[in-house]
């Protein structure tokens, strides 16, 4: 990993999504123990997932991993805290009208 | 639309239950679907990271006593069965609701669900990233929760004909990073203020059940005790370390309290059709929930703000019409709109300045932290 280059890794993964009326859910675990840093981008190759109604869907995938760079590793440090009010919920979305 | 269907729920089987969920889709058709114009409603939960050595490095002995029981309780699962139509799940018309309420309500529930979702989504991270069982073991029962709310909203939605796409996962998403100790305040009054919203309405509307449009509200009480629950299990946390309650991280707790308060603040006057329908005044609303919030977060954070300050309502209404001039000067192109976005949102700004720094009014922290729903 560079201070300006991006690596790009492939991880095979299980993806869970889950929409039931007991839970409605979705997850991905990489099976090879790959791990994800800040500012890194993941996409689960392949077409779109759907889960009918009532059922888990579990597939194995692989993902691609983008690697953030050194430098976007450490600006994604120092200003991924600006948007932790993004945590907070307040029951409705920010548009001002509808 | 006005035929009663039968309800997944009322499933005795799993075959039963999704020959209910087919006949209901087919029954939703394309009419309805172009009326709402959301009818597939993509979830696009947030992704984060953070510092999982440090949630690693916890160490919950301090507070081992009041940990285990609270564990306990939530192992024990009171709510599971609770969200679960049955007969209190009156009819609801949706094609004679008032349209402007319509979307207002449809936005609560795809935002709720949302907010359960990533909720969900965060738990679930932090319980797989981590080493140290009792941080697991919380971060997976808190997930279990939410999980299930968000799937109870999600089955509200379909009656109203939308649904969600989990499609998102094959979209390429970024992971941002929080501090843990951001995590734990922003999270921590998140909890605590979804409490205090919903307990707030759950018991307005047993005064007035006319105003009651949904019966969604029906199940806000045992609903808001598991936000209850994991509010405490964030006390708790941060009581483990007293460096997160004290010196300069003062300020970062007065901070969050004034962010949590105000966004509340402006988004709940955003929506008056909703408001109006409850039969609520949004300013009385906004002062029930801080008096409440306040009274919970003294358990664990040394300030309150105080929100009876001449400067605190004042402040509130420059920043939530600031933010309303703000968005109308978006829609707008040209010199005159740029200056008036400059202008907005210096005033916004500033509210939130003056907001800020009115003196926080300090007390005792109390040795014991857990405490009990009783709103």
């Amino acid at each position: 990993m560079g201070w300006l280059t991006k690596d790009i890794e492939h991880a095979p993964c299980t993806v869970e999504i889950s929409h039931k009326f007991e839970s409605l859910h979705a997850h991905v675990r990489f099976n090879n123990g790959a791990v994800i840093y800040p500012g890194d981008e993941v996409k689960v190759k392949g077409p779109e997932i759907m889960a009918p109604f009532g059922e888990i869907v579990i597939e194995d995938r692989d993902a691609i991993i983008f690697r953030a760079s050194k430098l976007e590793r450490l600006w994604t440090r120092l200003t991924g805290d600006l948007e932790v009010m993004e945590l907070c919920e307040f029951s409705f979305s920010e548009e001002v009208t509808l | 639309m006005n035929m009663q269907t039968k309800h997944t729920a009322d499933a005795t089987t799993v075959e039963e239950g999704l020959a209910i969920a087919e006949a209901q889709d087919a029954q939703y058709n394309d009419e309805m679907a172009t009326e709402t114009a959301m009818a597939n409603t993509l979830l696009t939960p947030r992704f984060y990271t953070t510092d999982f050595d440090e949630l690693d490095a916890i160490d919950v002995t301090p507070v081992r006593e009041e940990w285990d029981k609270l564990i306990a309780q939530m192992e024990s699962d009171p709510n599971k069965g609770h969200f679960k139509k049955n007969e209190d799940w009156d009819h609801v018309d949706w094609d004679n609701m008032e349209p402007a309420l319509k979307k207002e309500f449809i936005d609560f529930l795809i935002s709720s669900c949302t907010a359960e979702f990533s909720g969900c989504v965060l738990y679930k991270e932090m319980k797989r990233r981590g080493n140290n069982k009792d941080i697991t073991q919380l971060f997976q029962l808190m997930a279990r929760d939410e999980a299930r709310h968000a799937g109870f909203i999600n089955d509200a939605l379909r009656e109203a004909g939308l649904r969600v796409n989990l499609g998102f996962l094959t979209q390429k998403k970024k992971y941002t990073y929080f501090r843990p100790k951001f995590i734990y305040y922003a999270t921590y009054l998140s909890e605590k203020i979804g409490y205090a919203r919903y307990i707030t309405i759950f018991r307005h509307l047993e005064a007035h059940p006319e105003h009651r449009f949904h019966p969604i509200f029906k199940w806000f009480q045992e609903w808001c005790n598991d936000e209850f629950s994991h509010g405490e299990a964030f006390a708790l946390l941060m009581k483990t370390d007293p460096k997160l309650t004290s010196g300069r991280n003062v300020w970062w707790i007065k901070f969050f309290l004034t962010a949590v308060y105000s966004t509340m603040y402006v988004r709940d006057h955003q929506r008056p059709a909703f408001h109006e329908a409850l039969g609520v005044d949004p300013d009385w609303y906004a002062h029930e929930v801080f008096t409440k919030t306040s009274e919970l977060s003294k358990q664990i954070f040394p300030i309150t703000v105080d929100i009876d300050h001449p400067k605190w309502q004042a402040n509130l209404e420059k920043m939530q019409k600031a933010n309303a001039d703000l968005a109308l000067a978006k829609q707008q192109t040209g010199p005159m709109a740029f200056l008036k976005r400059m202008g907005a949102s210096a005033r916004a700004a500033t509210a939130f300045a003056s907001l800020y720094f009115i003196p926080a009014k300090q007390h005792k922290v109390p040795a014991v932290t857990r405490m009990e729903p009783v709103y």
